[in-house]
Protein backbone atom coordinates (compact mmCIF):
# COMPACT_ATOMS: atom_id res chain seq x y z
CA UNK A 1 0.00 0.00 0.00
CA UNK A 2 0.94 3.28 -0.74
CA UNK A 3 -0.26 6.85 0.87
CA UNK A 4 -0.53 10.56 -1.59
CA UNK A 5 -2.39 13.32 0.30
CA UNK A 6 -3.59 11.42 3.02
CA UNK A 7 -5.38 8.32 0.66
CA UNK A 8 -4.27 5.26 0.76
CA UNK A 9 -4.25 3.00 -2.45
CA UNK A 10 -3.11 -0.11 -3.98
CA UNK A 11 0.05 0.17 -5.80
CA UNK A 12 0.10 -3.33 -6.54
CA UNK A 13 -1.79 -3.64 -9.87
CA UNK A 14 -3.25 -6.53 -10.82
CA UNK A 15 -1.34 -8.73 -13.44
CA UNK A 16 -2.27 -11.71 -16.04
CA UNK A 17 0.77 -13.71 -15.18
CA UNK A 18 0.36 -13.36 -11.35
CA UNK A 19 -3.08 -14.08 -11.75
CA UNK A 20 -2.12 -17.07 -13.58
CA UNK A 21 0.60 -17.90 -10.46
CA UNK A 22 -2.17 -17.66 -7.96
CA UNK A 23 -4.84 -19.58 -9.79
CA UNK A 24 -2.74 -22.55 -10.41
CA UNK A 25 -1.26 -22.60 -6.65
CA UNK A 26 -4.58 -22.81 -5.36
CA UNK A 27 -6.11 -25.61 -7.56
CA UNK A 28 -2.26 -26.92 -6.59
CA UNK A 29 -3.53 -26.96 -3.32
CA UNK A 30 -6.79 -28.92 -4.02
CA UNK A 31 -5.97 -32.98 -2.97
CA UNK A 32 -7.45 -34.16 -6.02
CA UNK A 33 -5.84 -32.13 -8.84
CA UNK A 34 -3.16 -33.37 -10.93
CA UNK A 35 -1.30 -31.02 -13.63
CA UNK A 36 -0.30 -32.98 -17.29
CA UNK A 37 1.28 -31.60 -20.09
CA UNK A 38 4.64 -31.14 -21.74
CA UNK A 39 6.78 -28.92 -20.08
CA UNK A 40 5.27 -28.09 -17.37
CA UNK A 41 8.01 -29.71 -14.98
CA UNK A 42 10.44 -28.31 -17.27
CA UNK A 43 11.11 -25.20 -18.76
CA UNK A 44 10.16 -24.32 -22.62
CA UNK A 45 6.95 -22.09 -22.19
CA UNK A 46 5.38 -19.51 -20.96
CA UNK A 47 2.56 -21.66 -19.13
CA UNK A 48 5.66 -23.30 -17.27
CA UNK A 49 6.15 -19.91 -15.85
CA UNK A 50 2.94 -20.00 -14.07
CA UNK A 51 3.19 -22.89 -12.32
CA UNK A 52 6.31 -22.29 -10.21
CA UNK A 53 3.60 -22.49 -6.87
CA UNK A 54 2.67 -25.82 -7.85
CA UNK A 55 4.79 -29.08 -6.31
CA UNK A 56 6.04 -31.22 -8.86
CA UNK A 57 4.59 -33.99 -6.94
CA UNK A 58 1.59 -32.69 -8.80
CA UNK A 59 2.86 -32.76 -12.06
CA UNK A 60 2.91 -35.30 -14.90
CA UNK A 61 5.26 -34.10 -17.94
CA UNK A 62 4.19 -36.27 -20.72
CA UNK A 63 5.62 -36.66 -23.98
CA UNK A 64 4.49 -34.62 -27.29
CA UNK A 65 1.43 -36.74 -27.84
CA UNK A 66 -1.44 -34.09 -27.63
CA UNK A 67 -4.42 -36.59 -28.30
CA UNK A 68 -3.30 -38.51 -25.80
CA UNK A 69 -2.50 -36.36 -23.37
CA UNK A 70 -6.45 -35.66 -23.73
CA UNK A 71 -7.87 -39.43 -23.49
CA UNK A 72 -5.77 -39.48 -20.32
CA UNK A 73 -6.67 -36.47 -18.65
CA UNK A 74 -10.34 -37.92 -18.87
CA UNK A 75 -9.06 -41.18 -17.76
CA UNK A 76 -7.33 -39.44 -14.48
CA UNK A 77 -10.91 -37.94 -14.27
CA UNK A 78 -13.28 -41.08 -14.49
CA UNK A 79 -11.29 -42.16 -11.33
CA UNK A 80 -11.75 -39.10 -9.27
CA UNK A 81 -9.02 -36.94 -10.31
CA UNK A 82 -9.11 -33.12 -11.69
CA UNK A 83 -6.70 -32.90 -13.91
CA UNK A 84 -5.28 -29.34 -15.02
CA UNK A 85 -4.10 -30.29 -19.09
CA UNK A 86 -1.94 -28.21 -20.21
CA UNK A 87 -1.65 -26.98 -23.74
CA UNK A 88 1.05 -24.16 -24.56
CA UNK A 89 -0.51 -23.15 -27.85
CA UNK A 90 -3.96 -22.82 -29.28
CA UNK A 91 -2.61 -24.42 -32.22
CA UNK A 92 -1.05 -27.62 -30.54
CA UNK A 93 -4.37 -28.12 -29.13
CA UNK A 94 -6.05 -28.85 -32.29
CA UNK A 95 -4.29 -31.88 -32.23
CA UNK A 96 -6.05 -33.44 -29.21
CA UNK A 97 -9.35 -32.22 -31.07
CA UNK A 98 -10.31 -35.90 -31.25
CA UNK A 99 -10.42 -36.86 -27.73
CA UNK A 100 -11.59 -33.44 -26.94
CA UNK A 101 -14.93 -33.67 -29.04
CA UNK A 102 -15.42 -37.30 -29.77
CA UNK A 103 -14.86 -37.76 -26.05
CA UNK A 104 -14.89 -35.60 -23.23
CA UNK A 105 -17.66 -33.35 -24.95
CA UNK A 106 -19.49 -36.31 -25.67
CA UNK A 107 -19.76 -38.61 -22.12
CA UNK A 108 -22.14 -37.09 -20.24
CA UNK A 109 -24.62 -37.96 -23.10
CA UNK A 110 -23.24 -40.88 -23.91
CA UNK A 111 -22.80 -42.00 -20.38
CA UNK A 112 -26.72 -40.59 -20.10
CA UNK A 113 -24.64 -38.77 -16.82
CA UNK A 114 -23.48 -41.70 -15.11
CA UNK A 115 -19.82 -40.00 -15.70
CA UNK A 116 -19.28 -36.88 -15.43
CA UNK A 117 -15.62 -36.45 -15.01
CA UNK A 118 -14.30 -32.57 -14.96
CA UNK A 119 -11.33 -31.71 -16.81
CA UNK A 120 -9.47 -28.36 -16.42
CA UNK A 121 -7.89 -27.47 -19.94
CA UNK A 122 -5.46 -24.31 -20.88
CA UNK A 123 -4.40 -23.24 -23.84
CA UNK A 124 -2.76 -20.09 -25.20
CA UNK A 125 -2.43 -17.77 -27.72
CA UNK A 126 0.63 -17.66 -29.18
CA UNK A 127 2.25 -14.40 -28.49
CA UNK A 128 3.25 -12.13 -31.48
CA UNK A 129 5.38 -9.59 -29.67
CA UNK A 130 8.55 -9.18 -29.38
CA UNK A 131 8.64 -12.00 -31.80
CA UNK A 132 6.01 -13.25 -34.07
CA UNK A 133 5.47 -17.21 -33.88
CA UNK A 134 3.80 -17.26 -37.11
CA UNK A 135 0.82 -18.96 -38.22
CA UNK A 136 1.34 -22.08 -37.02
CA UNK A 137 1.95 -20.88 -33.20
CA UNK A 138 -0.13 -18.09 -32.91
CA UNK A 139 -3.57 -18.76 -34.17
CA UNK A 140 -6.72 -18.04 -31.90
CA UNK A 141 -9.54 -20.85 -32.70
CA UNK A 142 -12.24 -19.59 -29.92
CA UNK A 143 -15.22 -19.32 -32.14
CA UNK A 144 -14.65 -22.58 -33.52
CA UNK A 145 -14.25 -24.22 -30.30
CA UNK A 146 -17.27 -22.81 -28.60
CA UNK A 147 -19.47 -23.58 -32.04
CA UNK A 148 -17.97 -27.48 -31.43
CA UNK A 149 -18.12 -27.76 -28.02
CA UNK A 150 -21.47 -28.32 -26.35
CA UNK A 151 -20.68 -29.91 -22.66
CA UNK A 152 -17.51 -28.64 -22.13
CA UNK A 153 -17.60 -24.60 -21.29
CA UNK A 154 -15.11 -22.44 -22.92
CA UNK A 155 -13.35 -19.17 -21.09
CA UNK A 156 -11.74 -16.56 -22.89
CA UNK A 157 -9.39 -15.00 -20.33
CA UNK A 158 -8.59 -11.36 -21.52
CA UNK A 159 -8.61 -9.77 -17.97
CA UNK A 160 -6.74 -10.30 -14.76
CA UNK A 161 -9.46 -9.75 -12.85
CA UNK A 162 -11.61 -12.34 -14.21
CA UNK A 163 -8.32 -15.01 -13.92
CA UNK A 164 -9.01 -16.12 -10.37
CA UNK A 165 -12.42 -15.78 -10.27
CA UNK A 166 -12.61 -18.07 -13.10
CA UNK A 167 -10.78 -21.00 -12.51
CA UNK A 168 -11.68 -21.01 -8.86
CA UNK A 169 -15.48 -21.17 -10.64
CA UNK A 170 -14.30 -24.17 -12.88
CA UNK A 171 -13.35 -26.16 -9.92
CA UNK A 172 -15.82 -25.61 -7.54
CA UNK A 173 -18.79 -25.56 -10.25
CA UNK A 174 -21.51 -28.15 -8.78
CA UNK A 175 -22.65 -29.05 -12.85
CA UNK A 176 -19.09 -30.66 -13.05
CA UNK A 177 -18.77 -29.64 -16.46
CA UNK A 178 -15.06 -29.57 -17.76
CA UNK A 179 -13.55 -26.53 -19.25
CA UNK A 180 -11.62 -24.85 -21.31
CA UNK A 181 -9.51 -21.86 -20.60
CA UNK A 182 -8.57 -19.83 -23.31
CA UNK A 183 -5.11 -17.30 -22.27
CA UNK A 184 -3.28 -14.92 -24.36
CA UNK A 185 0.53 -14.83 -24.66
CA UNK A 186 0.48 -11.07 -25.45
CA UNK A 187 -1.17 -10.71 -22.00
CA UNK A 188 1.33 -12.30 -19.80
CA UNK A 189 3.78 -8.88 -19.56
CA UNK A 190 1.44 -6.69 -21.02
CA UNK A 191 -1.35 -6.71 -18.49
CA UNK B 1 -22.59 -65.73 -18.30
CA UNK B 2 -21.62 -68.93 -20.28
CA UNK B 3 -21.13 -69.45 -24.24
CA UNK B 4 -24.68 -70.26 -24.98
CA UNK B 5 -25.93 -67.34 -23.00
CA UNK B 6 -23.57 -65.44 -24.93
CA UNK B 7 -24.77 -66.80 -28.46
CA UNK B 8 -28.62 -66.78 -27.19
CA UNK B 9 -28.22 -63.06 -26.19
CA UNK B 10 -26.84 -62.23 -29.61
CA UNK B 11 -29.78 -64.01 -31.09
CA UNK B 12 -32.39 -62.16 -29.22
CA UNK B 13 -31.09 -58.82 -30.52
CA UNK B 14 -30.72 -60.14 -34.00
CA UNK B 15 -34.19 -60.99 -33.53
CA UNK B 16 -34.84 -57.64 -32.29
CA UNK B 17 -33.09 -55.65 -34.61
CA UNK B 18 -34.80 -57.06 -37.57
CA UNK B 19 -38.17 -56.38 -36.08
CA UNK B 20 -36.90 -52.85 -36.66
CA UNK B 21 -37.04 -51.88 -33.30
CA UNK B 22 -33.61 -50.69 -32.58
CA UNK B 23 -33.08 -47.72 -34.75
CA UNK B 24 -28.89 -47.43 -34.77
CA UNK B 25 -26.49 -49.65 -35.97
CA UNK B 26 -25.49 -52.91 -33.94
CA UNK B 27 -22.62 -54.73 -33.96
CA UNK B 28 -23.02 -58.61 -33.35
CA UNK B 29 -20.57 -60.85 -31.25
CA UNK B 30 -19.87 -64.39 -32.17
CA UNK B 31 -17.63 -67.03 -32.50
CA UNK B 32 -15.06 -65.91 -30.35
CA UNK B 33 -17.23 -66.90 -27.31
CA UNK B 34 -14.59 -69.63 -26.32
CA UNK B 35 -11.39 -66.76 -26.30
CA UNK B 36 -13.32 -64.30 -24.06
CA UNK B 37 -14.13 -66.58 -21.29
CA UNK B 38 -10.57 -68.07 -20.64
CA UNK B 39 -9.44 -64.21 -20.30
CA UNK B 40 -12.34 -63.08 -18.37
CA UNK B 41 -11.04 -65.19 -16.25
CA UNK B 42 -8.42 -63.17 -15.37
CA UNK B 43 -10.36 -60.31 -14.94
CA UNK B 44 -11.21 -59.51 -11.52
CA UNK B 45 -15.41 -57.77 -12.04
CA UNK B 46 -15.73 -55.99 -9.06
CA UNK B 47 -12.21 -54.15 -9.73
CA UNK B 48 -11.22 -53.82 -12.72
CA UNK B 49 -11.94 -51.61 -15.81
CA UNK B 50 -12.99 -53.05 -19.21
CA UNK B 51 -12.95 -50.46 -21.86
CA UNK B 52 -14.23 -52.00 -24.95
CA UNK B 53 -15.32 -50.85 -28.91
CA UNK B 54 -18.55 -50.74 -30.74
CA UNK B 55 -18.49 -54.52 -30.70
CA UNK B 56 -18.81 -54.37 -26.83
CA UNK B 57 -21.82 -57.00 -26.33
CA UNK B 58 -20.09 -60.19 -24.64
CA UNK B 59 -17.59 -58.36 -23.03
CA UNK B 60 -20.45 -56.44 -20.78
CA UNK B 61 -22.11 -59.30 -20.40
CA UNK B 62 -18.82 -60.68 -19.07
CA UNK B 63 -18.40 -58.12 -16.93
CA UNK B 64 -21.34 -58.56 -15.24
CA UNK B 65 -23.17 -56.17 -17.01
CA UNK B 66 -27.27 -57.46 -16.27
CA UNK B 67 -28.48 -58.98 -19.97
CA UNK B 68 -31.63 -56.94 -19.85
CA UNK B 69 -30.17 -53.59 -18.58
CA UNK B 70 -27.55 -54.04 -21.85
CA UNK B 71 -31.00 -54.86 -23.98
CA UNK B 72 -32.83 -52.00 -23.32
CA UNK B 73 -29.83 -50.39 -23.72
CA UNK B 74 -28.87 -51.66 -27.26
CA UNK B 75 -33.03 -50.56 -28.29
CA UNK B 76 -32.71 -47.36 -27.19
CA UNK B 77 -29.61 -46.95 -30.15
CA UNK B 78 -26.77 -47.33 -27.62
CA UNK B 79 -24.90 -50.15 -28.63
CA UNK B 80 -22.04 -48.93 -29.67
CA UNK B 81 -21.54 -46.88 -26.98
CA UNK B 82 -22.18 -48.91 -23.84
CA UNK B 83 -21.06 -47.38 -20.48
CA UNK B 84 -21.77 -48.67 -17.16
CA UNK B 85 -20.23 -46.84 -14.38
CA UNK B 86 -21.13 -49.14 -11.60
CA UNK B 87 -19.40 -52.06 -13.82
CA UNK B 88 -16.44 -49.91 -14.82
CA UNK B 89 -17.00 -49.81 -18.53
CA UNK B 90 -16.88 -48.12 -20.75
CA UNK B 91 -16.82 -48.34 -24.85
CA UNK B 92 -16.43 -46.01 -27.70
CA UNK B 93 -17.16 -45.84 -31.35
CA UNK B 94 -13.87 -44.27 -32.22
CA UNK B 95 -11.00 -46.11 -33.79
CA UNK B 96 -8.51 -46.04 -31.15
CA UNK B 97 -10.21 -43.63 -28.89
CA UNK B 98 -10.52 -45.61 -26.05
CA UNK B 99 -6.69 -46.39 -25.30
CA UNK B 100 -5.75 -43.14 -24.34
CA UNK B 101 -8.58 -42.97 -21.96
CA UNK B 102 -7.57 -46.54 -20.88
CA UNK B 103 -3.69 -45.20 -20.13
CA UNK B 104 -5.32 -42.11 -18.11
CA UNK B 105 -7.18 -44.61 -15.83
CA UNK B 106 -4.28 -46.98 -15.69
CA UNK B 107 -1.96 -43.82 -14.45
CA UNK B 108 -4.60 -42.66 -11.50
CA UNK B 109 -4.77 -46.13 -10.35
CA UNK B 110 -1.09 -46.18 -9.71
CA UNK B 111 -0.81 -43.10 -8.76
CA UNK B 112 -3.67 -43.50 -5.88
CA UNK B 113 -1.98 -47.28 -5.46
CA UNK B 114 -5.39 -49.29 -6.05
CA UNK B 115 -4.99 -52.97 -6.89
CA UNK B 116 -7.08 -53.06 -9.94
CA UNK B 117 -6.32 -53.41 -13.33
CA UNK B 118 -7.49 -51.95 -17.22
CA UNK B 119 -8.51 -54.29 -19.26
CA UNK B 120 -8.66 -52.73 -23.63
CA UNK B 121 -9.84 -54.44 -26.11
CA UNK B 122 -9.28 -53.34 -29.58
CA UNK B 123 -9.29 -54.53 -33.44
CA UNK B 124 -6.52 -56.10 -35.65
CA UNK B 125 -6.86 -52.51 -37.41
CA UNK B 126 -6.83 -50.24 -34.25
CA UNK B 127 -3.76 -52.68 -32.96
CA UNK B 128 -1.44 -51.00 -35.77
CA UNK B 129 -2.26 -47.92 -35.79
CA UNK B 130 0.12 -45.16 -34.16
CA UNK B 131 -2.29 -44.14 -31.28
CA UNK B 132 -1.85 -47.70 -29.91
CA UNK B 133 1.92 -47.94 -30.45
CA UNK B 134 2.56 -44.89 -28.61
CA UNK B 135 0.14 -45.85 -25.62
CA UNK B 136 1.74 -49.73 -25.21
CA UNK B 137 5.15 -47.94 -25.12
CA UNK B 138 4.38 -45.56 -22.36
CA UNK B 139 2.39 -47.97 -20.64
CA UNK B 140 5.23 -50.44 -20.36
CA UNK B 141 8.21 -48.05 -19.79
CA UNK B 142 5.93 -46.52 -17.06
CA UNK B 143 5.07 -49.97 -15.44
CA UNK B 144 1.16 -48.94 -15.76
CA UNK B 145 -1.35 -51.53 -14.56
CA UNK B 146 -3.07 -51.83 -18.27
CA UNK B 147 -3.55 -55.28 -20.24
CA UNK B 148 -4.32 -54.96 -23.89
CA UNK B 149 -6.10 -57.55 -25.87
CA UNK B 150 -6.30 -57.93 -29.60
CA UNK B 151 -9.09 -59.16 -31.42
CA UNK B 152 -8.47 -60.22 -34.86
CA UNK B 153 -10.64 -60.64 -37.18
CA UNK B 154 -8.82 -59.58 -40.21
CA UNK B 155 -11.61 -56.77 -41.46
CA UNK B 156 -11.60 -52.94 -40.41
CA UNK B 157 -15.43 -52.51 -41.64
CA UNK B 158 -15.16 -54.58 -44.56
CA UNK B 159 -11.63 -53.75 -45.62
CA UNK B 160 -8.43 -56.48 -44.96
CA UNK B 161 -5.91 -54.97 -42.61
CA UNK B 162 -3.71 -57.02 -44.98
CA UNK B 163 -4.40 -55.19 -47.55
CA UNK B 164 -3.93 -51.96 -46.61
CA UNK B 165 -0.66 -52.67 -44.38
CA UNK B 166 0.77 -55.52 -46.36
CA UNK B 167 2.08 -57.23 -43.47
CA UNK B 168 1.24 -57.24 -39.38
CA UNK B 169 2.99 -55.90 -37.19
CA UNK B 170 4.14 -58.01 -34.43
CA UNK B 171 2.96 -58.87 -30.80
CA UNK B 172 4.84 -57.10 -28.78
CA UNK B 173 5.23 -58.48 -25.06
CA UNK B 174 2.50 -58.88 -23.04
CA UNK B 175 -0.41 -58.19 -25.41
CA UNK B 176 -3.33 -60.61 -24.93
CA UNK B 177 -4.14 -61.96 -28.70
CA UNK B 178 -6.52 -64.21 -30.61
CA UNK B 179 -7.75 -64.58 -34.03
CA UNK B 180 -11.55 -65.50 -35.05
CA UNK B 181 -13.84 -65.24 -38.25
CA UNK B 182 -16.49 -62.68 -37.80
CA UNK B 183 -19.97 -64.48 -37.38
CA UNK B 184 -22.20 -61.19 -38.58
CA UNK B 185 -21.44 -58.53 -41.10
CA UNK B 186 -19.37 -55.54 -39.78
CA UNK B 187 -23.23 -54.30 -38.78
CA UNK B 188 -26.92 -54.87 -38.63
CA UNK B 189 -27.49 -59.04 -39.12
CA UNK B 190 -26.81 -59.22 -42.80
CA UNK B 191 -30.38 -59.22 -43.68
CA UNK B 192 -32.87 -56.74 -45.22
CA UNK B 193 -34.73 -54.47 -42.31
CA UNK B 194 -37.61 -52.63 -42.78
CA UNK B 195 -37.97 -49.69 -40.60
Amino acid sequence: MGRVAGYYFNIMKIKYKSELIKSMKYLGNKKDTIFIGQSIKFTGNAIYNTLTEVPNKKKIEVPVFEDTQMGMSLGLALNGFVPITCYPRFDFLIVAFNQLVNHLDKIKFMSENQFNPKVIIRTSIGSKHPLNGGVQHTQDYTEVFEKVLTEVKVVNIKEPKDIFYNFKKAYHDKSKCSYLFIEDGDFYNSK
Amino acid sequence: MNKQKLINFELDIKKVYESGKIKAPIHLSGNNEDQLIKIFKKINNKNDWVLSTWRNHYHALLKGIPADWLKKQIIKGRSMGIINKKYKFYSSAIVGGIIPIALGLAKSIKLKKEKSKVWVFIGDMTFETGIFHECYKYSKNHNLPIKFVVEDNGLSTNTPTKETWIKKSKIPRGVYYYKYKRKYPHHGTGGWVLF
